[in-house]
């Protein structure tokens, strides 16, 4: 058996989400090793490849780690939800209370022994949509339920929303939106779903007052200035007109992979203005195919909604390509100047070790409901 | 509705109700950007020109080895303006007061009205990058800084001010070449050159906007990504300043008397091979400057400094004793047809004499007659290595090498290969390589192999930097090397010593009248003729060099020296009249100058002092006590702030108690000398009469009276 046959028999599941994940991957790489050369002179006196090697080693980790969780049945994730909710919010609390500061923020915590710094909200955030998928999942008999369904599903949100926002708004704001869409589909009756957007704004109003009091852990005083950036300049604060040059130095097919010129420019190339780059290099073609590579995504999990007989299942996939392709939208809108600026990463693609390897396993849990889903439909 | 259709329902709406017009219209926003508004964003890209700029960073200090700076960058700074940064109101609160103290201190041009005026004009115009004075020193800038809307900062205020910094070298011409410089297109000189990795620092880089194309003229960006340059490190030389001054004075005054060409000086630390001092002079038009360094990069025929290697290799070979007697041919004799003389005006009388008093006079045919009886042609008829011994010998005392020293440019030593026809060896070659001709050294490596006879055969490697420090703290320390463990026997490196100080202390020896009183000093004469021509019909001359090449004190060498002189015009050319007496100088004056070289008088132990043998119980100012004690040498205990103490015994030393004097008071002044007695007294408005000599014995007025400005007689004894 020749090798690429032996992979394609390891790899179970829906081969088109295979081939988004293994498209994102190649850009992720291309896209970093060209933007991180200030980064890399900065830190590493100009080695561009100790960023590029440091980043493929985090790709295939997460690629391996999307094949073990692949590997997994989708079941066993439930069952574990509660557990890693519980465990989530202290890691929570402690990071808005101890947490290291990088690039101003408190969002990260040090891994005691190996050292890693690590991004609590993206754990928080994995193991918040299993629990509300597996909640809506289990409640869908009376999901109508103001009492016994909605309470059940909505104190969560609200408890691990409310502590990732102080350091990290745009998260908070997401994975909100993620809920809200889940119990959307999953049938929460529409007025609920309203109070629910009500009472976020409410929360959202309150962050903003606690800032003015606690500046350290509340960074509300930047999501204003952003805010009023985003309001009162047409064309955007420095960091988004340099990337509108990036892109428009791009045109339809780019300049070709390691000529941007804007990566000299714009703050944080390989992270929050990827898009922008990648549209230097490879053009509005290469920009509509990052578009177009969530897309599939999404269009993938919606034809696995339409067939699982699951619910909890059904729920998993879409609570996780929804929170996937708002993550990406939300990215992309800040390059192209839609939204205000938020530090939101491109899933797959953004430099970041905690980023990819939580959404590697995003990846591998949905493409383990895909492959049950799969077996059931082919025994039918 | 069952539930699996409401699923799908609100799936269905989510994909087409939001995923892909949300999709539709960041593909929209794309396409927008890049192509309707594409030319515009393209042409802000040009215009808005930044790059990362490299900010240069500090460089480091090149220190003396006592810690004086001998080349360092003094920061100033260039002031900007930037017109638009303040918001309308700031501007024009500060507009007036600001044009005050413009027109007052920096734009002198303008009246307080004028200042305004342009102010507002550039503004208007607006300019963002308007030099307001260049090269400003710290202290100005902090006074620009202050005045108002300036000192709100950069992104209020517009106030830039650019850091800039000019090298400069405190002591002037003193070991100017050595210190060197590191210049745009030019070939790094000196230490500046061999260091320039470690004292420059890492440049840093700052994301920089061009304001002005046209002139080049970039504006940092705030706020953004910054890589903060790290400051050079310190170098630690070796050089002595007192020595370095010393040796400069020195050779500077024989360049002047002998109108030479040029000069050189070199002081080394015997023991360490540590370079004390290294003076180049050298003509210009602007007169006598360190333009060239002749001690490290001028290989020459050193001449008859040389014959100490000659010998040593004869004495190492066990040829001759020092009191053998060799023959001098009444100072002259021909070598193949070609002539060879003697400058010595006691040759032309003698046909042979000792070895030692050949080495003393410099007869030039003694030792190129020994040396060819030893090493020439007929030693190597007999089957012997002939001169190949020789040469061997030499590159034993590791004349063939260069030593090292750590600045570029040191030129390589010529010494012949034996009988290689490649090098022009023949006859002749023998017997003048012996008195220092057919072969070059560098004054450094003449002094190296000078300073390993000196330390006792155990040659040191040359080095001027003892060190690499940063914020005071060493970094790298750079410990002395051995070149050669032991460069020749030590008896014959004892016996060649021997020789040395005969030069300067026998009466016939050439560097006789230099001899000093106070400390004694060996060394070798050298006179090299330079552009000669060697003919059947005498030699034809272009010049000479003279120089001299030593160490001292005789008897346990701290320093050895090297003088050379290039083309003396005037007040004679032999090494003993030209060289000599600078070496003499910078002798004289280290010696002066170092009170550790000199013998020790009182040599025995500590006297220990016990109470009994103290003074005790005098009264008088603590500041007094205290630096009486420094030149005694006792270390007091106590730190009054009275004015007036006493002094207690104290086991082995001395206490200085306070003693508080009452203020309103007539107080007791007895025991006080009359001068701490006056001020006290007088201070409290007394009026003082005085009565015999010595300290108080008694006061007219009781302690304890009140003062009314009464008149107090003091009686001393």
């Amino acid at each position: 058996m020749s090798i690429a046959k032996r992979i394609y028999a390891e790899l179970q599941g829906d081969r088109a989400i295979w081939g988004v994940i293994a498209v994102l991957s190649i850009f992720s790489i291309l896209a970093v090793y060209s933007s991180t050369g200030t980064l890399a002179y900065r830190e590493m006196a100009g080695d561009t490849e100790a960023f590029l090697f440091k980043h493929l080693l985090i790709v295939a980790g997460g690629l391996f780690l999307t094949y073990l969780a692949h590997l997994m049945h989708y079941k066993r994730y439930s069952r574990a939800a509660p557990v890693l909710l519980l465990i989530s919010i202290p890691l929570l609390v402690y990071t808005v209370a101890f947490g290291a500061d990088i690039n101003d923020a408190r969002r990260w915590i040090q891994l005691p022994i190996v050292g890693i710094t690590f991004q609590t909200s993206d754990f928080a955030k994995l193991a918040l949509i299993i629990y509300v998928a597996r909640t809506i999942g289990a409640k869908q008999e009376y999901i109508k339920d103001f009492q016994s369904a909605f309470l059940p599903i909505i104190v969560p949100v609200l408890i691990i929303c409310g502590l990732i926002a102080p350091a990290d708004l745009s998260t908070a704001i997401l994975l909100f939106v993620t809920c809200v869409f889940m119990m959307f589909v999953g049938r929460v009756a529409l007025p609920y779903i309203g109070l629910l957007l009500l009472l976020g704004v409410v929360v959202f109003a309150m962050l903003i007052i606690l800032g003015e009091f606690f500046p350290d852990a509340i960074r509300s005083e930047t999501w204003v200035n952003r805010m009023r950036e985003y309001m009162d300049s047409p064309d955007g604060g420095y960091q988004v007109q340099q990337a509108k040059i990036a892109m428009a130095n791009g045109e339809w097919f780019g300049l070709g992979p390691g000529n941007s010129i804007q990566r000299n420019y714009l703050p944080s190339p390989y992270s929050d203005f990827i898009y922008a780059i990648i549209v230097e290099e490879y053009g509005i073609f290469g920009g509509v195919l990052i578009i177009a590579l969530y897309v599939t995504l999404f269009f993938r999990a919606t034809r696995l909604v339409t067939k699982s007989p699951k619910a909890f299942g059904a729920m998993l996939v879409i609570g996780l390509s929804i929170s996937l392709i708002l993550q990406a939208f939300i990215n992309i809108a800040v390059s192209v100047h839609l939204v205000p600026v938020t530090g939101v990463t491109l899933p797959m693609v953004s430099m970041g070790g905690t980023s990819i390897l939580f959404t590697c396993l995003s990846f591998g849990m949905i493409l383990s409901v895909s492959k049950y889903i799969e077996s059931v439909s082919a025994e039918e | 509705m069952d539930i699996k259709n409401e699923v799908l329902y609100r799936v269905y709406f989510l994909l087409f109700g939001i995923v892909v017009p949300a999709s539709l219209a960041l593909v929209y926003r794309t396409v927008e950007i890049t192509v309707f508004e594409g030319s515009r964003w393209r042409a802000e890209g040009e215009k808005r020109y930044l790059d990362y700029r490299t900010v240069e960073a500090d460089r480091g200090n090149i220190l003396a080895a006592d810690g004086n700076l001998l080349a360092t960058s003094i920061p100033y700074f260039d002031l900007y303006f930037d017109a638009k940064a303040a918001p309308d109101e700031v501007f024009e609160a500060n507009l007036d007061t600001l044009a005050h103290c413009l027109a007052y201190y920096v734009l002198e041009d303008y009246t307080v009205g004028g200042a305004r005026e342009y102010l507002v004009s550039l503004r208007e115009g607006n300019n963002r990058y308007v030099p307001l004075r260049q090269k400003v020193s710290y202290a100005e800038k902090k006074f620009i800084e202050s005045f108002p809307l300036f000192r709100m900062g950069r992104n209020r205020g517009g106030f830039i001010a650019e850091k800039r910094s000019e090298r400069k070298r405190p002591f002037g011409i003193l070991a100017q070449r050595t210190i060197g410089y590191v210049r745009e297109g030019a070939k790094p000189v000196g230490l500046e050159g061999a260091y320039d990795e470690a004292l420059g620092g890492q440049p840093g880089q700052q994301l920089m906007i061009c304001v002005d194309p046209s002139k080049d003229l970039w504006m940092p960006v705030d706020d953004l990504t910054v890589i903060e340059p790290e400051s050079g490190n310190d170098i630690k030389t070796t050089i002595d300043l007192d020595i370095q001054d010393i040796t400069e004075q020195a050779l500077s005054r024989a360049v002047n008397v002998h109108d030479a060409e040029w000069g050189t000086a070199l002081v080394m630390e015997v023991e360490t091979g540590a370079v004390r001092a290294i003076a180049n002079l050298g003509r210009t038009k602007q007169g006598w400057w360190e333009t060239y360094n002749h001690a490290v990069g001028t290989a020459t025929e050193p001449g008859s400094t040389f014959k100490a290697a000659s010998v040593l290799a004869m004495l190492e070979d066990g040829y001759l004793a020092l009191d053998d007697s060799i023959r001098v041919f009444e100072g002259r004799a021909e070598f193949y047809e070609e002539v060879m003389e003697d400058a010595s005006p006691y040759s032309y009388r003698l046909d042979s004499v000792s070895l030692r008093e050949a080495f003393e006079i410099s007869s030039n045919v003694g030792i190129a007659k020994a040396v060819e009886q030893f090493y020439g042609e007929k030693n190597r008829r007999n089957g012997n290595e002939g001169a190949a011994r020789f040469i061997r010998r030499l590159k034993q005392f590791n004349l063939h090498q260069p030593v090292g020293i750590e600045i570029e440019g040191e030129a390589n030593p010529y010494i012949k290969e034996a009988y290689s026809e490649e090098d022009y060896w023949s006859g002749t070659t023998l017997p003048w390589m012996s008195i220092g001709y057919e072969l070059e050294l560098t004054p450094l490596q003449l002094l190296t192999f000078y300073n390993a006879v000196a330390n006792n055969g155990k040659m040191m490697k040359p080095y001027m930097v003892s060190a690499v420090e940063r914020n005071g703290q060493v970094e790298e320390q750079f410990y002395p090397t051995v070149l050669n463990r032991r460069i020749a026997s030590k008896e014959a490196v004892r016996q060649l010593q021997e020789l040395l100080l005969a030069v300067v202390e026998n009466e016939q020896g050439t560097a006789h009248k230099l001899q000093a009183a106070e400390y004694r000093f060996a060394g070798k004469t050298g006179t090299a003729q330079v552009n000669y021509k060697k003919g059947p019909r005498g030699n034809s001359i272009g010049g000479h060099q003279a120089s001299f090449v030593g160490y001292f004190p005789a008897e346990s060498p701290k320093y050895s020296c090297i003088v050379v002189i290039n083309k003396p015009r005037r007040g004679g050319f032999y090494g003993g009249d030209v060289a000599g007496p600078v070496f003499r100088e910078i002798a004289d004056n280290i010696y002066r100058a170092k009170p550790q070289l000199h013998p020790v008088l009182n040599m025995g132990a500590e006297l220990a002092l016990d109470e009994g043998s103290l003074p005790g119980f005098s009264l008088g100012d603590p500041a007094d006590f205290r630096s009486l004690m420094e030149q005694l040498e006792i270390r007091p205990y106590g730190e009054p702030e009275t004015d007036v103490s006493v002094l207690r015994p104290k086991g082995d030393s001395l206490m200085i108690e306070p003693r508080t004097l009452p203020e309103d008071v007539v107080p007791s002044v007895v025991g006080l000398g009359l001068r701490d007695a006056l001020s006290v007294l007088e201070n409290r408005g007394l009026k003082v009469s005085v009565e015999g000599v010595g300290k108080v014995a008694r006061q007219s007025i009781k302690p304890g009276t009140s003062i009314r400005g009464q008149q107090i007689k003091l009686y001393l004894r």
